[in-house]
């Protein structure tokens, strides 16, 4: 193989890496493998087996294509070498820089979080438990994001389709009881048993960042964090008038990483609410993807909406069918005097399991509760 | 097979009408010797691929459908519980107890071998059967991680025997309608292949070369229709499979032209949610039907 190619293949590869392709040091040699299996002749099959080496999610395409275009040209032999010092190759993928998604996190320096002190007094969790997020002041806030971090989880558990050993198990377990019975031969014949083992539910999030939640959004999106830290299969979406997955973005350790790249992610903050819309977008372009496993759904909006609400009764009907169990979340649902008023509320409303307030520290630890003890089969008398 | 152009050949004397970029994917595969992973829609004419594949190479096809729970006893092997029993029966009332014919009943003889061991199996004497290992989205991770495994070495441990090894790597073909994304670490050892729905053209030829006797006509009118459907934003737009039902379907009723009456008569060949049915006939079947007419 000619030297140029090889070294072409090597850049093409880095380049591909750098434009956010997952692909693996041995991708090179595969463009090699492939390049000799179909050789260069033909571009358009060098385009497809380049393709098929290195690409393996179909939304990494154009990304692809860019690439390919950028490296071997529309018409030109893929060994025409090409210099690399046009290229800006950034080999680990841009850094994201701290850019925070409210104003509210804008205005809190690092020096403010240095300042809290290790110990929260018993009379402080107290105090914050109760008081409503939209009237805390920054250090407060603060505090607030850090017990957030803190609280503890004990997800509920599904039961999975696999078997483990159990001498409570009602299931036979046969190549336990055979293997056993290969020792010393006997009279008795001791039978294992084997029961569903458990596994964890997984957990869905969709939030609503729109300009009615907006004093209550960083705070939410740290709780989403802190579940996702804690319970590993977390699905998080957020919407106004369009809907964004931040799974990825969250997976940063560090909340604030992590809701900076999320605020980088979305860009229809604060905007108005089309829940309806919202839905259907998740119904159509996630719903089979996500909702495997039987996740627990966790809505979280104030249930403003500009939306149509036959739409919206309609997409989230179908919305909650797919899951196992929805819960929805209102900040304001604590305040006296609230009733579920408003049009978007009175629609979703028959179709949801638990309604709870998250105004407050309290709340949040109330869902938590409520997480853990979600029944393992279905409210029959739902739907 | 000795190129792309074979390679698409074959696949048309088979009925099956292939994108270039496939049969680019299917060579690399076979050259490789690495599994070809293809991922779309339901009804792009994923499993047919091997299907096809196992005819052109002469080969066995060995299936193995994937579904939430599938474990070794399923997907690899099992040991034949009841010849076990009656054999140790056996050895018991001979009252020959020996050592060697307890061990016995853990050889290679009690064993019953599922679609994996089957195909690591099937290599000997340098034979390459086509594994097709089907709708992997649909197993739970554990079965990914042990396939990883399996996919890169083939070959199998079985504790109380030993390890059975393939003598060389089967053609393997891995599907998945992407209902959830299946691990980097797996898909990194296969040929990637996203199958898209046909154009227009390609889908007119899919339906007169795989429904015979069937009017140019109608077979241009249901490609139209099928384009406009999946455009249309749909709650599950139809696929390729769909397509060819629908086609069967209207031959059945006698069919030559596509109307808005038998577009009715026949929605549910193609459409499976009651929503997008509603809308379809809400939204008006004239329209799809005048604008393919």
């Amino acid at each position: 193989m000619a030297e140029p190619l090889t070294h072409n293949l090597v850049h093409f590869t880095r380049y591909l890496r750098a434009q956010g392709l997952r692909v693996v040091p041995e991708t090179t040699t595969y463009l090699v493998e492939a390049a000799r299996a179909v050789g260069l002749r033909s571009r358009d099959d060098t385009y497809h087996a380049f393709q098929a080496v290195t690409v393996s999610r179909p939304e990494d395409i154009p990304i692809f294509d860019a690439a390919f275009d950028l490296f071997f040209g529309a018409g030109q032999r893929a060994n025409s070498p090409i210099d690399p010092i046009e290229l800006e190759v950034h080999p680990r993928g841009p850094r994201v820089h701290i850019i925070a998604p409210t104003t509210v996190e804008a205005d809190l320096g690092d020096e403010d979080l240095a300042d809290m002190s290790d110990q929260v007094g018993a009379s402080a969790v107290e105090r914050l438990a109760t008081r409503d997020f939209s009237e805390l002041n920054k250090s407060e806030h603060a505090e607030v994001k850090r017990l957030i971090a803190r609280m503890v989880w004990r997800p509920a558990d599904a039961l999975s389709r696999r078997w483990m050993r159990s001498s409570a198990g009602a299931r036979p377990d046969m190549r336990r009881t055979l293997r056993q019975m290969t020792g010393p031969v006997g009279e008795l014949m001791p039978l294992a048993m084997s029961a569903p083992k458990p596994r964890r539910r997984p957990l869905l999030v969709i939030a609503d960042v729109s300009g009615s939640m907006e004093r209550y959004t960083e705070m939410l999106l740290y709780f989403v964090h802190a579940a996702r830290g804690r319970l590993g299969r977390v699905e998080a979406f957020v919407f106004s008038t369009g809907l964004s997955r931040i799974t990825r973005e969250l997976r940063h350790r560090d909340p604030r990483v992590a809701l900076s790249q999320v605020g980088l992610a979305v860009h229809n903050w604060s905007s108005g609410t089309l829940i309806g819309d919202a839905f259907a977008d998740f119904n159509r372009t996630w719903g089979r993807r996500i909702t495997r496993g039987g996740p627990v759904a966790v809505v979280i909006s104030d249930g403003w909406d500009r939306g149509d609400p036959a739409t919206l009764r309609k997409e989230f009907a179908a919305f909650a069918r797919s899951v196992h169990r929805v819960v929805w979340l209102n900040p304001i649902a604590g305040r006296a005097g609230f009733e579920p008023k408003t049009q978007g509320m009175r629609a979703v409303l028959p179709f949801v399991d638990d309604f709870m307030p998250v105004g407050n520290l309290a709340d949040l630890s109330a869902v938590v509760r409520l997480l853990e003890s979600v029944p393992k089969r279905k409210d029959p008398a739902r739907r | 097979m000795n190129s792309v152009d074979e390679v698409l050949k074959a696949l048309t004397d088979e009925r099956y009408v292939a994108e270039r970029s496939l049969g680019v994917a299917i060579y690399l595969a076979l050259q490789l010797g690495k599994p070809l992973f293809l991922e779309g829609e339901a009804g792009v004419g994923k499993t047919e691929v091997a299907k096809v594949l196992a005819s052109i190479l002469d080969a066995p096809l060995i299936r193995l459908q994937c579904y939430e729970g599938l474990d070794v006893g399923h997907a690899v092997y099992e040991w034949d519980y009841p010849r076990q029993m009656l054999a140790i029966r056996l050895i018991e009332a001979t009252g020959e107890g020996a050592k060697a014919e307890v061990d016995d009943i853990m050889s290679r003889e009690y064993l019953i071998a599922r679609p994996l061991l089957q195909a690591v199996e099937a290599t000997a004497g340098g034979e390459r059967p086509v594994l097709l290992i089907d709708e992997l989205d649909r197993a739970d991770e554990e079965f990914e991680a042990y396939l990883l495994e399996m996919l890169s070495e083939f070959q199998i441990t079985i504790p109380e025997i030993g390890t059975i090894s393939a003598d060389r790597p089967p053609v393997v073909i891995v599907t998945s309608n992407r209902t959830r994304e299946i691990h980097d670490a797996l898909k990194r050892r296969c040929i990637y292949h996203w199958i898209d729905y046909p154009d227009f053209e390609r889908e007119v030829e899919i339906l007169m070369r795989k429904v015979p006797d069937l009017p140019p006509e109608l077979a241009s009118d249901l490609a139209g229709a099928m384009e406009k459907l999946r455009s249309m934003d749909l709650f599950k737009p139809p696929g390729v499979a769909e397509t060819l039902d629908w086609a069967a379907a209207l031959a059945v009723l006698g069919t030559t032209r596509l109307s808005p009456e038998a577009a009715d008569d026949t929605l549910g060949v193609i459409l499976k949610y009651q929503e997008d049915i509603t809308r379809l006939r809400s939204e008006g079947l004239e329209q799809l039907v005048a604008s393919v007419g």
